[in-house]
């Protein structure tokens, strides 16, 4: 499986839009909204955690894209007739997730201390990183449960369309401070605003509170019968 | 069936039934493939071949009926490493390169070939380093037999490895195969071409609406299907009495000349000749073509 992993990672860093539209885009973003006008220290660590929030929402539901991919072309048959059991094949390209999501989180951190001067200490970064990366986990399932059940073409749209509405939303892109009122309220319970918080109470110097674990863990749980009803419905025909 | 004594058939269908709404895909499939036999599964496009190609490969299960490979389900075959495939309408993998892709697949099985006996029996060896999905047509074509034999397993299926191929690239890949079975594998493959068939298969299945409707070698095939064409110019007179002369078994008729095939065709000449038929007249062998046609269009009436 580990070579299924390695080619799959291989497959996905080698996708030119995967690397300007999953990395190149939150770095660029990023600088660019921290950089414009007046801008706080704060905004600048915050908004590190937010665009490498969304960089690594962006790589995850690309995942789901791949499968996609591989099952318009009949790369998924292919592993079916070889010694591959399905549970390695799906097991593996949730683990490239977990892997390709990686690049983002990095980039957008090392743009945050290397250019806009974010100062914390070696075990924020640390658990920053760590955080981002294992709070993935849900947009890795969602995009896998589009990738199994929607065409490429579909799967495609509807990763986009969950990656900018749950990322504006949640306040990956602009503090939840400017919402109103009542959207406030919402993004509080979106999976992407749990996602960030656990990056931003360690930048805060604080352990991630309960609610937001909360909030993620029943995100993970939905994207995960999502993903497993998906594949269980679809992967059949593949 | 005596299939429980000695080795298992490299292939073994029983009664094997798949249905799609109220298709019968595969209508009641009987067949054994033994262990180094090369065999094209022989019909025309929607006449089963490809279902019955899942079902051998174990990506769809029958909804009655058995098939086994080597005596075991085929799912477990498939795990144990014993089969190889080359899948109809799979494209390119795309961004990775031919070496990649090949070595990838071969580590997956328990005794594969060395990667590049994989490249040198496909014929790209040359391309180890390309992307596969900067290839030709033809060279993908032969990418994907080479996933499909990199494993080298006992079994490898082709389900119409050569459609859409050039002559030229055609060739090389009967090359490649023949090269394959040679060293004591088994191959079966499905095609919708005669001549292919009957050059590169030791035997030939031809499947119709489901039903495996001939089983034999290419001459087994021709001689089953009967004997000799006689053809001659109509000229204005009719067609009745025709098919009741001595030796003719069906009748066509194709512009102003009669077809009759015949199991005698000296008989139906010498009656011919009897009524006065005789203008342009010619004898000829029927062809795998004309076996073809006879064995599948049972009920398509020719008088």
């Amino acid at each position: 499986m580990f070579d299924y992993l390695l080619l799959e990672v291989r497959r996905t860093l080698r996708d030119v839009g995967f690397v300007i539209g999953g990395v190149a885009m939150p770095v660029m973003m990023y600088l660019l909204f921290t950089n414009l006008g007046e801008n706080s220290g704060g905004w600048k660590a915050a908004s590190m955690v937010g665009m490498a929030a969304y960089g690594a929402v962006g790589s995850a539901l690309n995942t789901g894209g791949g499968v996609a991919e591989d099952r318009a072309i009949g790369w998924l048959r292919q592993l079916r007739v070889t010694p591959m059991t399905p549970r390695q094949v799906v097991a593996g390209r949730a683990l490239t997730g977990s892997v390709t999501v990686l690049p983002a989180i990095v980039a957008v951190l090392a743009a945050g201390g290397l250019v806009n001067g974010v100062r914390l200490a070696a075990w924020q970064w640390g658990a920053i990183a760590l955080l981002l990366w294992l709070g993935s986990v849900p947009f890795t399932l969602l995009g896998l449960g589009n990738g199994y059940r929607l065409t490429a073409q579909t799967t495609g749209v509807a990763n986009m369309t969950c990656n900018l509405g749950l990322s504006v939303l949640g306040g990956l892109w602009f503090p939840v401070t400017l919402f109103p009122g009542w959207l406030r309220a919402v993004s509080a319970f979106t999976p992407t605003h749990g996602f960030a918080r656990l990056g931003t109470a360690i930048v805060e110097g604080h352990a991630p509170a309960a609610s937001a674990v909360l909030v993620l863990a029943v995100w993970l749980l939905a994207f995960g019968s999502y993903a497993a009803l998906s594949y269980r419905r679809h992967a059949g025909n593949v | 069936m005596m299939k429980k004594t000695g080795t298992p058939s490299a292939v073994s269908f029983t009664g094997a039934v798949k249905t799609y709404g109220t298709v019968r895909a595969v209508d009641g499939v009987d067949l054994r493939i033994a262990r180094g036999e090369t065999v094209a599964l022989l019909g025309r496009n929607g006449a089963g071949k490809s279902t019955t190609i899942s079902l051998l490969l174990g990506l769809t299960e029958p909804e009655a009926g058995t098939v086994e490979l080597f005596g075991v389900a085929p799912e477990r075959a498939v795990r144990a490493g014993r089969v190889g495939a080359m899948l109809q309408e799979a494209r390119a993998v795309p961004r990775v390169t031919v070496r990649e892709l090949v070595s990838f697949v071969a580590g997956r099985y328990p005794s594969p070939m060395p990667v590049a006996q994989a490249l040198e029996l496909a014929g790209i060896a040359e391309l180890a380093g390309r992307r596969v999905d900067r290839l030709s047509g033809g060279q993908t074509q032969r990418v994907r037999f080479a996933v499909a034999l990199a494993g080298n397993p006992s079994l490898i299926v082709l389900d119409e490895p050569t459609a859409a191929l050039d002559v030229e690239a055609r060739r090389a890949f009967w090359d490649s195969m023949r090269a394959y079975a040679r060293r004591g594998h088994t191959v079966l493959f499905s095609t919708h071409y005669l001549e292919e068939a009957d050059a590169h298969a030791d035997r030939i299945l031809v499947i119709d609406r489901g039903r495996i409707v001939a089983d034999g070698t290419g001459e087994q095939l021709r001689r089953a299907a009967g004997g000799n064409l006689v053809s001659f110019d109509l000229a204005g007179r009719g067609t009745e009495g025709l098919t009741l002369l001595p030796g003719v078994r069906s009748l066509e008729v194709r512009g102003e000349r009669a077809l009759l095939r015949t199991d005698d065709s000296d008989a139906a000449v010498i009656a011919l000749a009897e009524l006065g038929a005789i203008r342009g007249l010619e004898v000829a062998p029927a062809s795998l073509d004309d076996a073809f046609l006879a064995l599948t269009s049972r009920t398509r009436k020719t008088v």
